[in-house]
């Protein structure tokens, strides 16, 4: 036992040696080279770009395709690979007028007939991601060889925003290399070219050096999967990645005394939220969440300042409607700031002042069971006992997808985001009536008729200051109504060296590398 | 020799065809759907059942699983629902890394640990036992996950020897490999000392000790060799585990192994990759076991594999 003693003595003073003489990384205003090195926590799952469509493998495949037309960092639509478009004034037709004289990186022309054997790809493979995109599309053709006219099956004022997504494949690959060889090999407009790749290590992308505009001063640029957290935020300290993403909101403080290292703080896209069974039964027969006034009450007792601050350490910020606020149409709602005595009063008069017990689902990682932990302590004040039951995420997709007669969900736990920026893919899928599961995740089971037809209306209105007012109608309906309990929005965080210009950072969690410069 | 390394490949077969049909059968069970995953949250019904479809996962499961193995039996694999890369392609490139992984510590984990065992028996009750005792349950209740961030924050970050991520060269396989060996070194350590404690108080140990003969000789000679019976089991096991269990490093170290292939497969229900997974790691464990039955032959000729 003496002996013992001794030994962790020396074994500890050891490490503090260690610790001691180790010097902290010298602030190097340089890049060692001219290749960018981005660490990201996943993998992209297919570089086929019509295959895939989650946030990360669009990040991937869009510097190597490119779209007609695409969101800056506003959010405003900008043109692309089209020079300018213009929509009918019944909405149903878009003309395009293409980039002349670009060309996919296989040699092959990019023009009207291109396009046209792109839409049709994904017209017809209903597999593919890229199909939902182009849907709304009844017809595409050529009008001339750089010229493209479009009809719509009905009018859509979200045509653009999907179609913003839709990238183009050199037609050569598309019919040559198939799913299989673009999995593999890219063919596309972008300023990037696919050199290799190791599925879950690493896809590495050098510069198109026959860009059609103004190409990249980088010579390549590099796609690193590094799944924890910790190992991200050293590789960025050590300079092995000059760009990591996303920075864990518990890890900023660790980047922040650096002073060769910028932290981009972007106003999120994510929103999160309850979902609040309307269906949800007692034992006793009597179902609380259908009385608009205890689903109030729960927004009323949720204080979402502290939630920002507790699970997100401040990088989040409260909601003030049902989606987040860089999406346009958002309209400002009058928060629910957190007032108790208003809680229980509501919670008295809809009879439920002794509340009720209720089990919530959520994702088995810890910041979103720490959500949900905040949650349940929050209900907790207006007698709500709250059962948290956590899950992993693909068990919980496919229990939420039950349909109303046979789902047990009560309240979930979850987040949304449009990655097209609309304010009806922000809504629709999640609240709109007719998407109960399972085909769609309004697992609130809410039923609101006016919701509904100023969802549907604004979807056909060209006029858009009327889309505008459509949207505001909707968003104030679901505020007051409180399908959900409102959470907050999260911030994008992503950290570069201070060597490392001109990417763009966008809401959501997207960045383009075209004129990425590297100080070496 | 020849006749009973045939035979134990033929048992094979059967278990091999046992394990594969449970391996299915348990993968279908967990819940989630690989098509609503791949087609994303905001994919229509008739999208996700196209995809479905497509997979084939609309077939009963027992035709599934006939069909399944029918291809199996033409060495085809499948693809990966996720990547749409081939199976055994995908195996293959991140079965390297991780070989590369658990070689890298097989190199010096087992001798060592084995090395600081005997040293340990042979000490019994002093002060080098009790040091190396320590280290060894200091190697075993070391979270590997805490001793890889550790590490990293340390070589990597604060003295900038060493790689953070472990795929470049051979200096970014320093840390993994002390990550990946440790706990095994310290349960060779443990299992040597036991091994070699208890061959010690064999008769035949006492008669050569009484027959004069040096010290250094009675341990080399007749305790270790006989002691080693024990410790090629458990390093079997050992490496097997390893094999399969190398997740956390790969996570740490962001290697694409096996391991990460794994655990990323069962999140995403990518069946075809989980499956021909588990069934490698069964195979594995199957063939290290045989070649440990035939490695006693030569440890100890008394045995005899017939």
């Amino acid at each position: 036992m003496k002996h013992m003693k001794k030994l962790v003595t020396g074994l500890l003073s050891l490490v503090m040696l260690l610790m001691l003489v180790s010097t902290p990384t010298m602030a190097e205003a340089k890049s060692e080279d001219n290749d960018l090195v981005v660490a990201l926590q996943a993998d992209a799952t297919n570089l086929d770009p019509h295959v895939s469509g989650n946030g990360i493998s669009n990040l991937m495949t869009l510097t190597m395709y490119e779209t007609l037309i695409y969101f800056d960092e506003n959010l405003e639509l900008q043109p692309r690979l089209a020079e300018s478009w213009e929509m009918s004034d019944d909405g149903m037709e878009y003309t395009f007028k293409l980039r002349e004289g670009v060309k996919f990186s296989d040699g092959e022309p990019f023009n009207a007939e291109a396009c046209i054997a792109n839409y049709e790809r994904g017209k017809n493979d209903e597999t593919l991601r890229v199909h939902s995109r182009m849907k709304a599309i009844a017809d595409m053709e050529a009008v001339d060889e750089y010229t493209i006219k479009i009809t719509l099956e009905k009018a859509d004022n979200t045509f653009l925003n999907k179609f913003s997504q839709v990238t183009f494949v050199s037609p050569k690959a598309i019919e040559e290399l198939g799913k299989e060889g673009l999995a593999k090999e890219s063919a596309g407009t972008g300023p990037f070219i696919l050199k290799e790749r190791v599925d879950g290590g690493y896809t590495k992308m050098v510069r198109n050096e026959n860009y059609w505009g103004e190409g990249p001063e980088i010579d390549s640029l590099t796609f690193q999967v590094v799944p924890e957290d910790g190992a991200r935020i050293a590789m960025l300290k050590t300079g092995e990645a000059d760009i990591i993403y996303p920075v864990p909101p518990t890890h900023v403080e660790q980047l922040e005394g650096a002073d060769d290292i910028n932290i981009k703080n972007m106003e999120g896209l994510v929103y999160r939220y309850v979902t609040l069974n309307n269906n949800y039964t007692l034992e006793d027969g009597r179902q609380p969440l259908s009385d608009v006034r205890v689903r109030q009450a729960m927004n009323w007792a949720f204080d979402s300042e502290a939630y920002c601050k507790v699970v997100f350490q401040g990088y989040a910020t409260a909601p003030n409607s049902v989606f987040a606020g860089p999406v346009p149409y958002h309209a400002d709602q009058e928060p629910y700031t957190k007032d108790l005595e208003k809680a229980k009063e509501l919670m008295k008069e809809a009879g439920y002042e002794d509340g009720f017990d209720i089990d919530i689902w959520c994702d088995n990682t810890t910041i979103e069971m720490k959500g949900a932990e905040f949650v349940k302590q929050q209900l907790a004040e207006i007698n709500i006992n709250v059962n948290l039951q956590a899950m992993e995420s693909t068990t919980i997709a496919d229990m939420t997808s039950e349909p109303a007669e046979s789902t047990k969900v009560q309240m979930w736990y979850v987040n949304w985001m449009s990655g097209s920026y609309e304010a009806d893919g922000s809504m629709r899928n999640i609240l709109h009536s007719e998407y109960f599961p399972p085909k769609g995740y309004n697992t609130a089971f809410w039923v609101n008729k006016d919701f509904d037809k100023a969802l549907d209306d604004a979807l056909v209105e060209p006029d858009t200051d009327k889309v505008a007012e459509l949207y505001a109608t909707a968003q104030s309906i679901a505020w007051e109504e409180c399908p959900w309990m409102f959470l907050g929005v999260d911030n994008s965080i992503f950290a570069e060296h201070t060597y490392v210009s001109g990417v763009v950072y966008m809401p959501g969690g997207h960045m383009d590398f075209t004129h990425a410069v590297l100080d070496h | 020799m020849g006749r009973y390394f045939f035979r134990r490949v033929v048992q094979t077969i059967p278990l091999m065809l046992i394990i594969s049909i449970l391996v299915f059968l348990f993968i279908h069970m967990i819940p989630g759907d690989p098509a609503r995953t791949l087609a994303g949250k905001d994919a229509e019904v008739s999208e996700v059942e196209a995809i479905r479809e497509e997979l084939g996962l609309n077939d009963n499961i027992f035709v599934q699983y006939f069909k399944y193995m029918g291809r199996i039996f033409k060495g085809d694999f499948g693809q990966s629902y996720k990547s749409g890369i081939p199976t055994t392609q995908l195996i293959g490139q991140r079965m390297q890394n991780t070989i590369k992984l658990v070689l890298s510590a097989m190199l010096w984990a087992p001798l060592l640990g084995i090395l600081l065992g005997v040293i340990s028996a042979v000490n019994r009750g002093r002060f080098l036992d009790h040091l190396l005792m320590f280290i060894a349950i200091l190697g075993l209740s070391a979270p590997g996950f805490w001793l890889g961030l550790m590490g990293i924050q340390i070589f990597a970050v604060q003295l900038g020897y060493l790689p953070v991520s472990g795929l470049n060269g051979w200096k970014g396989l320093i840390l993994p490999s002390f990550v990946m060996g440790i706990g095994c070194m310290a349960e060779m350590a443990r299992y040597a000392r036991s091994s070699m404690l208890d061959v010690m108080r064999e008769d035949y140990v006492r008669t050569a000790r009484a027959k004069g003969q040096v010290e250094r000789k009675v341990i080399f000679f007749h305790a270790f060799r006989n002691a080693l019976i024990q410790i090629v089991t458990i390093l079997g096991l050992q490496i097997g585990g390893l094999l399969s269990g190398s997740v956390l490093t790969e996570t740490v170290f962001s290697i694409p192994g096996i391991g990460r292939l794994l655990v990323d497969s069962i999140f995403f229900r990518d069946y075809p990759v989980i499956q021909a997974l588990l069934m490698l790691f069964a195979f594995q464990y199957v063939v290290i076991n045989l070649i440990v039955d035939v490695l006693y032959g030569f440890i100890n000729p008394k045995i005899r594999l017939e």
